[in-house]
């Protein structure tokens, strides 16, 4: 009943993603085809296209996971004790199971929506993509955007709904802005990995920004159980 | 079968340095339905917390069911032999009576079907309606039918009848009357109404400053607790306020008022041997005990 | 039996109770072999705690006021030493209201002639306690 309460919580946001990834996917194909733009040679759209994907992924793992595991009603704000949070918390469920459920949610639908935008890119590209193509550009943009998402869940669950979401793009434009100025930070950031700017889809793998997603997301997401657990009511 | 099913010892809690409660200690028995009563800002909700594993204490021992509850593997177990109303009594403003119904249910394999379908009737709870639609008495209720549905054994509330009208009021005393008679359970609730906290409770206990200051059977307290008014022809003596066995003294021009228990005839008597030249005894209200007990000097 | 239970007194709940059901008894208001409305009845109409419904029972059927029949419910017990109690009491009333009544012809107000009334009884018991210690 978790997973359905947790679904309840999530679907307005989901379908609001839904709708917003579909006009900026639909709004393209349409300017481009009978627009001023129209004369725009492929590639720059392309390229356009590529930076907006980034961008909605980052937007899609923010958004889901700030549905979050402190926000449960309108209410909140007035009462000060977090309205319904009192009686899931009165009910025999671990903290740990609680997080799991949300944020396990909002992984799997953001994971979803992640695969059908770039499964989209993938059939945008003007020339053809070979199966391994494909599925290195699927994993490591995946992997990528759930170490955005997993950063967003620790943040939900340290500040309240309002704060998570401007704090969290705080956080990655301060990322964006850095990692060209310092090389490490450049070498394993997420935001880098998930983008064909600069890992094109021809490239191999690219191990660093990939596992250090990956690893940054187990991490994170355990330190966010560990946050929960010590929290007080 | 544990024979107190809340019990706590040394309970210390302090929010930033600030102390809420400074040793609490707390026994509840089986079966009996306990008022828990103080001024705001005493430390009930903070009690009502900790025992929820909502918050963890300081210092201090917690016990439910004669469990001790420390770890949160243990809160847990205790969490799904009980039943707790908070103050606001909200619920998830995206489901509907049902869907709330069901998704509890899955906690609790012991759910009463029966009793769900009885409590649905009697309340007149439509699955139907969406939770945000429900008056707060409403709320109430299902909340009431979530925690009786479940078989609980204990039920803990945050100011239960706050906010309702005298009748739905009624309907929840008696739903408590009815609750504490087929079950045994125990029910533990802050209240600020005092009448109706005289009316259901077979027990009280009163905090301030965090720490209890009076606790037992209210019948009980009644029956041992007198005020003693006393009139001098001059202004009281001072030897009056060292007399053996007074909780509290207030004096005001030539007259004295005591609060004792347990030894009214013998304060009866110093008191006239000290000079009082009329004396009244007569019993205490529940209103009485508690602002004597908050108040200070 | 008309219970009306004032639960802000001062008084405990269950010795109203006691004193409710003997003045219901003593009144003919139930008879002797009657049932009593069961614990649950009292606590549920009420809306109070059982537990001190039960307390009063308990009290009553030691007084000898009631009998609890195994499995069947709490029944009016045959007059026995409740009956004398109940005589006592209605001689002790008649002795006093007289008594009551010139207080009233005096001018006191009911306060008033409760704090005499309580400073004498107090007085005696102290005079009887103070006796005893002579002895």
């Amino acid at each position: 009943m978790l997973w359905y309460k947790a679904w309840l919580e999530t679907r307005w946001r989901f379908g609001f993603l839904v709708g917003m990834i579909l006009m900026v996917w639909l709004a393209p194909l349409w300017i481009s085809a009978t627009g001023v733009h129209s004369g725009v040679p492929a590639a720059r759209q392309w390229m356009g296209i590529q930076l907006g994907s980034v961008l909605l992924y980052i937007f899609t793992a923010i958004y889901l996971a700030g549905s979050g595991v402190n926000s449960q009603t309108i209410y909140a704000a007035t009462s000060g004790f977090h309205g319904s949070m009192l009686f899931t918390l009165s009910l025999p469920v671990s903290r740990r199971r609680l997080l799991f459920v949300r944020a396990g949610l909002g992984a799997i639908l953001t994971c979803i929506l992640v695969a059908i935008m770039a499964g989209y890119i993938l059939f945008l590209r003007p020339e053809a993509t070979s199966a391994i193509e494909a599925a290195v550009y699927l994993t490591r943009v995946i992997v990528c955007t759930m170490a955005v998402y997993a950063v967003s869940v620790l943040l939900a669950c340290v500040l309240d709904e309002m704060w998570q979401f401007t704090g969290v793009c705080f956080l990655w434009v301060a990322v964006f802005l850095l990692q060209s100025r310092f090389e490490m930070l450049s070498r394993v950031s997420p935001l880098r990995g998930m983008s064909l700017n600069c890992y094109p889809i021809t490239a191999p793998m690219p191990w660093a920004p990939v596992v250090t997603s990956a690893v940054l997301a187990g991490i994170l997401l355990y330190a966010s159980v560990l946050v929960l657990q010590r929290k007080e009511y | 079968m544990s024979e107190t099913i809340i019990s706590t010892q040394g309970l210390l809690k302090s929010y930033s340095g600030k102390p809420a409660l400074r040793g609490l200690n707390l026994a509840v028995p089986r079966g009996s339905i306990c008022g828990f009563l103080g001024r705001n800002g005493a430390g009930k909700t903070t009690t009502l917390k900790l025992l929820l594993g909502m918050l963890r204490p300081d210092g201090g021992e917690i016990r439910l069911f004669g469990e001790t509850v420390k770890s949160e593997a243990s809160s847990i177990a205790a969490r799904q032999r009980l039943a707790f109303i908070s103050e606001d009594k909200e619920l998830y403003p995206y489901m509907t009576v049902g869907q709330t119904i069901r998704f509890t249910r899955a906690f609790f394999p012991t759910w009463r079907r029966d009793l769900e379908e009885k409590f649905l009737e009697l309340f007149r709870l439509p699955r139907e309606k969406a939770v945000p639609k429900l008056s707060r008495g409403m709320r109430t209720q299902l909340m009431l039918l979530l925690a009786m549905a479940r078989g609980s054994e204990l039920l803990m509330m945050d100011e239960p009848t706050s906010g309702l009208d005298p009748a739905m009021t009624e309907d929840i005393l008696q739903a408590l009357a009815d609750l504490a008679v087929s079950d045994e359970t125990t029910v533990f609730f802050s209240s600020h109404q005092l009448m109706e906290v005289e009316q259901i409770c077979d027990r009280v206990c009163l905090i301030d400053e965090g720490q209890s200051v009076i606790q037992g059977v209210l019948d009980d307290l009644k029956a041992q607790y007198r005020r003693i008014l006393l009139v001098f022809d001059a202004a009281p003596p001072l030897a009056l306020a060292g007399l053996p066995g007074i909780d509290h003294l207030r004096q005001r021009g030539r007259t004295a008022s005591i609060l004792a228990h347990n030894n009214v005839d013998a304060v009866v008597e110093s008191a006239r041997a000290l000079g009082a030249i009329s004396t009244e005894v007569r019993p205490v209200t529940l209103k009485e005990l508690f602002l004597d007990h908050v108040r200070g000097e | 039996m008309n219970l009306r239970i004032n639960f802000s007194s001062g008084v405990p709940i269950y010795l109203q109770l006691i004193e409710q059901i003997k003045h219901a008894v003593d009144t003919g208001a139930v008879r002797e072999g009657e049932q009593l409305p069961t614990i649950r009845k009292v606590a549920e109409e009420l809306a109070m705690n059982p537990n001190t419904v039960a307390r009063a029972y308990r009290e009553l059927e030691r007084d000898g006021v009631i009998e609890v029949r195994h499995g069947l419910g709490a029944y009016v017990a045959e007059p026995r030493a409740s009956s004398a109690k109940s005589i006592e009491i209605r001689k002790a009333g008649a002795v006093l209201r007289p008594a009551i009544e010139k207080g009233v012809a005096l001018g006191l107000s009911e306060s008033e002639l409760r704090r005499v009334f309580e400073d004498e009884l107090s007085r005696l018991v102290n005079d009887a306690i103070a006796a005893r210690r002579r002895t």
